[in-house]
This record gives C-alpha cells, sequence and structure tokens, in this order.
C-alpha cells in the first residue's frame, strides 16, 4: 500500500508544475500581446483622465507583465478570478456551465461505454465476420468524423427538416415548450447533441476495447483459462475483459478530461451554453480575465481527470506503482 | 521466422520490402492510400490549374449564388448566397489542409524525434528533465490553448501569416506523443542483441544511433505521424470553423462555417466539404492502421 500512496503523491505533486505551465502560457498569451485596459478604453465613449486612471489602476496597467502575472496568480490562487469585461464576475459566470457541460458529455460517457464495450467484445471474438466487418467500418468512419459537422448534419435533418427536435440551447427560455412542460423540453434538447457525442465516441471506445481483446485473446492465460474447463462467457468477460479493460481506462480517464473543456466545436454548433461554447464566445469577444479564467478552470479539471486515471489505472494494475 | 511461415522471405530483402509487401496485401491501408493521393491531386490542381480562385465572389456580379447541387455542372456541388462556388472550395481547401496537416506534423515530427531520442539515450539527469518537459507539454489542455494562440496571435500579431501560424502552433503543441513512442522505442530497441552485436564488433555511438537504432524507430514513427497527419486536419478544420483561423484562406473548415448559418435553407453548404474532410481523414486513419499492420509484426495474425 505505501507504494500506491506514494505512486499518487508523485502524480499529485507532478500535476503543480504544469499547473504552472497552463497559468504562464495563459496569461502570456492573452496579456502578452494585449492589455484588457486597451480593450476596455475603446469601449468607453469620451472617457475622462480620471476615469482613465482608475482602469488602469485596476488593470495594474503601468506594471511590467511578470508582475500583473504573480498579482493575477495569487489572485486566481485565493479564488478570486476577477471580472468579466462584460457582466458579473468570472466566477459568478463559469459556475453555471460547468454544470451544462456535465449534464450533456457525462450521460454521453456513460451511454458510449455501456453500448461500446460489448459491441467491441462480441467483434474481437468474432473477428472477420460480417458483424465484425460492419461494426469495424463504421467504427472507422465515426472515429475519422469530425463530432461538430456530424451535429450540423443532424440539425440539417431533424430540425431543419423533420422539425421533430430543437436546434439550439438547453432548454426553450420560455413557453411554448417542446412535448408540453420544462423538463421534456430540456431532454428534447439534449437528444440531438447527446446522440452525436455518443456515437462518435463509440467509435473510439469500440476500436480500443476490440484491439486490446483481440491482443488478449491470443495470449496464454486465456489458453490455460480455456483448458481449464471454465465457460466461454467466463474466459470472455471475467478473465480477459478485465485485462483489456485496463488501458481504456487511461484513454477514457484522459478523454474525460477533454470532455470536461467540453467539446468547443460541439457545444458551437448546437449553442450549447457550457464550458466549450462559452470559451469560445469569450476568446471571440476577446473578454480576457473571462478567457483566464475558463482555461486555469478548464485545466484543473483537465489535470484532476488525470490523477484520478492514473489512481484507477494503479488500483486496476499494480505493475503501474513500480514503474 | 520473421516472415511467419506460409510465403518465405526473400534472402537479402530489406526491412522496407517486407513492411511494402506486407502493406500491399493490406486492402484497406491501400484505400487510404488511394483517397490521399486523390486529395493531393486535388489540392495540386486547385494550386496550379484552377482557373478560379479560392474564396471567389464572381457568382454574385454572374447570377449564379445559391444554386442548389447538381443543377448547374459549371457548379457542380452547388454555391453559397455569397457566390462561393462548394466545389472549388473543396479543391483549394485540400491544399491548405493538406498543408497544415503535413506542416504541422513534420514540425511534431523533428521536434518529437531528437526530444524522444535523447531522452531514450541520455539515461540519467538530462533524460528525466526530458522526458518531465514531455509529460508536462502531454497533459496540457491542448486545444483549448491552440484556439486561444491563434485567435490572439492572428489578431495582433502576425495577421499576414495565416495559415502557416496554424502550422506552426499545431506543430510546437503536437510533438510530445511522438517523442514518447521513440522514447519508448529507444530504450527497447538499444537493448536488443544486434544492437549489443555491433556494440561488440565496436560500432561508434553515432553509427548505433544512426545506421542500427534510428531506420527501427522510423516505422513506428511513420504510424504516429500519419495518425497525427489526420488528427492535425480534424483539429485545423475546428479552428477555422469556430472562426479562430485564416478567414481569407480557404479551409474546408471556413466553408463548414458558413454552411451552419445556412443550414435551415442550404444543406449542401456544410454537407460536401464535410464528406471530403471525413474522407481524407479516414485517408489516413487507413493508411496509419495499414502502415501499423504492416511494420507491426506483434499485431499481425
Amino acid at each position: 500500500m505505501g507504494s500506491l500512496v506514494n505512486y499518487v503523491l508523485r502524480r499529485v505533486l507532478f500535476a503543480i508544475p504544469v499547473f504552472l505551465a497552463v497559468s504562464i502560457l495563459t496569461f502570456f498569451a492573452t496579456n502578452g500581446v494585449a492589455n484588457p485596459y486597451d480593450i476596455v478604453r475603446f469601449g468607453i465613449h469620451n472617457p475622462s483622465a480620471a476615469q482613465l486612471d482608475a482602469l488602469k489602476a485596476y488593470f495594474h496597467y503601468d506594471d511590467p507583465v511578470y508582475v500583473r502575472y504573480f498579482l493575477w496568480l495569487s489572485q486566481f490562487l485565493q479564488g478570486d478570478m476577477g471580472k468579466s469585461l462584460y457582466t458579473g464576475t468570472v466566477a459568478s459566470n463559469i459556475l453555471p456551465w460547468i454544470a451544462t457541460t456535465l449534464e450533456l458529455q457525462v450521460p454521453a460517457l456513460l451511454l458510449s461505454l455501456a453500448i461500446g464495450i460489448p459491441i467491441g467484445v462480441y467483434s474481437a471474438k468474432h473477428q472477420y465476420s460480417k458483424t465484425d466487418l460492419g461494426v469495424s467500418t463504421a467504427a472507422i468512419f465515426g472515429y475519422s468524423t469530425p463530432t461538430f459537422w456530424l451535429g450540423i448534419i443532424a440539425i440539417i435533418i431533424f430540425s431543419a427538416d423533420l422539425h421533430w427536435l430543437p436546434s439550439a440551447g438547453a432548454v426553450s427560455g420560455y413557453p411554448p415548450y417542446w412535448w408540453g412542460n420544462i423538463y421534456l423540453d430540456s431532454l428534447a434538447h439534449a437528444i440531438l447533441p447527446l446522440s452525436v457525442l455518443t456515437f462518435v465516441s463509440l467509435a473510439t471506445i469500440v476500436r480500443l476495447v476490440r484491439a486490446n481483446m483481440l491482443d488478449i485473446l491470443r495470449q496464454d492465460f486465456v489458453l490455460a483459462a480455456r483448458a481449464s474447463g471454465l465457460s466461454e462467457w467466463t474466459v470472455t468477460y471475467k478473465h480477459a475483459l478485465k485485462n483489456a479493460i485496463t488501458p481504456i481506462v487511461t484513454v477514457v480517464g484522459l478523454g474525460f478530461g477533454v470532455l470536461l473543456a467540453g467539446a468547443p466545436a460541439l457545444e458551437t454548433t448546437f449553442s450549447w451554453p457550457g464550458l466549450g461554447y462559452e470559451y469560445v464566445l469569450a476568446v471571440g469577444k476577446l473578454d480576457l480575465p473571462l478567457v483566464q479564467g475558463l482555461t486555469m478552470i478548464i485545466a484543473v479539471m483537465v489535470l484532476g481527470a488525470n490523477v484520478f486515471t492514473d489512481l484507477a489505472y494503479a488500483l486496476l494494475d499494480p505493475r503501474v506503482r513500480l514503474g | 521466422m520473421r516472415s511467419g511461415g506460409k510465403k518465405p522471405v526473400r534472402r537479402g530483402a530489406s526491412q522496407r520490402a517486407v513492411g511494402w509487401r506486407r502493406f500491399k496485401r493490406n486492402k484497406t491501408g491501400l484505400a487510404g492510400l488511394g483517397i490521399i493521393a486523390f486529395f493531393t491531386l486535388l489540392a495540386v490542381y486547385g494550386l496550379f490549374l484552377d482557373p478560379v480562385p479560392g474564396r471567389s465572389y464572381a457568382c454574385l456580379s454572374t447570377g449564379c449564388s445559391n444554386l442548389p447541387p447538381f443543377a448547374d455542372w459549371n457548379h457542380p456541388l452547388g454555391t453559397e448566397t455569397s457566390g462561393i462556388d462548394v466545389w472549388h472550395e473543396i479543391i483549394h481547401g485540400s491544399a491548405g489542409d493538406l498543408y497544415v496537416g503535413f506542416g504541422a506534423t513534420l514540425i511534431a515530427v523533428v521536434i518529437g524525434l531528437a526530444i524522444g531520442a535523447l531522452a531514450g539515450y541520455r539515461t540519467g539527469f538530462s533524460g528525466a528533465v526530458l522526458l518531465g518537459f514531455t509529460q508536462l507539454f502531454f497533459v496540457l489542455p491542448v486545444l483549448v490553448l491552440i484556439l486561444l494562440f491563434s485567435k490572439i496571435l492572428l489578431t495582433f500579431v502576425a495577421r499576414g501569416l495565416g495559415l502557416t501560424l496554424i502550422v506552426l502552433i499545431l506543430g510546437l503543441f503536437g510533438w510530445p506523443f511522438i517523442a514518447f513512442i521513440a522514447r519508448g522505442e529507444i530504450l527497447r530497441i538499444r537493448e536488443l542483441e544486434f544492437v549489443q552485436a555491433s556494440r561488440a564488433l565496436g560500432a561508434s555511438n553515432f553509427r548505433i544511433l544512426f545506421r542500427h537504432i534510428v531506420p527501427n524507430l522510423l516505422s513506428s514513427i511513420i504510424v504516429v505521424a500519419s495518425l497525427a497527419v489526420a488528427g492535425n486536419i480534424v483539429t485545423e478544420v475546428v479552428i477555422s470553423y469556430l472562426g479562430f483561423g485564416d478567414a481569407n484562406t480557404s479551409t474546408w473548415g471556413l466553408i463548414i462555417q458558413e454552411g451552419a448559418n445556412y443550414a435551415n435553407t442550404s444543406w449542401w453548404i456544410a454537407f460536401f466539404p464535410g464528406i471530403a474532410v471525413v474522407l481524407c481523414v479516414l485517408g489516413f486513419n487507413l493508411l496509419g492502421d495499414g502502415l501499423s499492420d504492416a511494420l507491426n509484426p506483434r499485431l499481425r495474425e
């Protein structure tokens, strides 16, 4: 157990330099070329000298960029992400978006795992059968399809042409609601983005499970399990799948970190008010404090997901802890 | 017994020839190569032969705006309300997107190989530092940073660089995976018997690294690179779709973005360029899978 604690501690400690690297890259990307002051100043009609001085003081305009970096970082670590250049504080902007992003991403991930693992196992067990060929073909097409484009096609078919489902947002702002009430309304809004997202993640998971299972099913311990008279079901699902699933944990965990970022393009396609879409809007509007805050929150989530992945991996595969 | 029984390999056949023969048997890999060749030809045609320039609004004056597909054979895939021809955007877009795909991958391979090879060959402190550096870059939330960098740099600093800036950004963020592969392979290969044998025969470090280790490394790098081209093309499409790219050069993402705005009325604007993206990315993924089957004997049947 000592080695496990050690291992986790190492992974957590490693997150610190990564966090600092992201903060440096983010800050210098946003503030190295433009100061928020310059952006705000042009938004004010006939500013007075006193106004400009107050703004300069607020944005630390006269300090060099590395001083502003340390000021910003120390405030961030104290939980203060500053104010958006438009409305509200950065924190009050970000919080609701985290929930909407998760509303979409978590069900999609669970669905694609629940559907993808059995399909991948079946495909590997029946390698070169017609089903396997069909599954593999569909998977590589799905794997090569940009999610957001599939989203546009879904909107063209089911929303613009058939008028079955709404094409934008997470819920209607006011009546009439889709399908009668506000709960069914948000369900109607989620169906298209959720299906598109599930289909594309499904492709990755099926490909991975299939390849790993093919590899594992050829190994000696599977032969040994079969030779000792275990049923094919037990061999496949208890012995082989258990070993095939470990690498999937990594890919899913790393992928989940990316999912937390909200898949910017997909959320934009469906105008889904999550982290990804709002990030795209904030970068587009050059709302620099919001962009900084969002990038850091996304980075923290990705790093958190990585640490949890490593932990899960170490629990599943004892060899990892020693490496 | 590396040929696996049925078809004995000719004596003296090089690794490359063996790999190519295996690859030729792989129909999907060849299909991938065919698709890539098709888009390369399209790109060459667009760059040097196509009389219609990219992002041309000529149809506005000649009255061929907003045509549906297959209605007028001068504009086989239809046109936009602003007069832009979808088929010609696909042609010019393949030049732009292949440039980004290959260019960014080339940069990533050069950086990744250099850092990975050093990290693998030097096992001491400098190796550990390089490995840590690679891991650090590997876990960055890359897409978010790429979007930020391309928007900010294109807006304020390097407007004129256009797609080349995207190439640089994608290359500079894309190398860690290749460095991991290179390092892992070097750690494996340098302990193999034939390396020990050449060391025993008195070969220099340089000769061992470049005559013996690197050629054995290239096969795995080429597989990863092929998949990386696919990934870079998708990322470029996302960047220009979100409007963070170069708005003056034809790319598939740009025309898809315009098509998304007309999703209610003109389905063809987003549909056909998207098909081009799927096919092209599929081509590189199939090639990567085929190469991996041909060059990685462990996974062969």
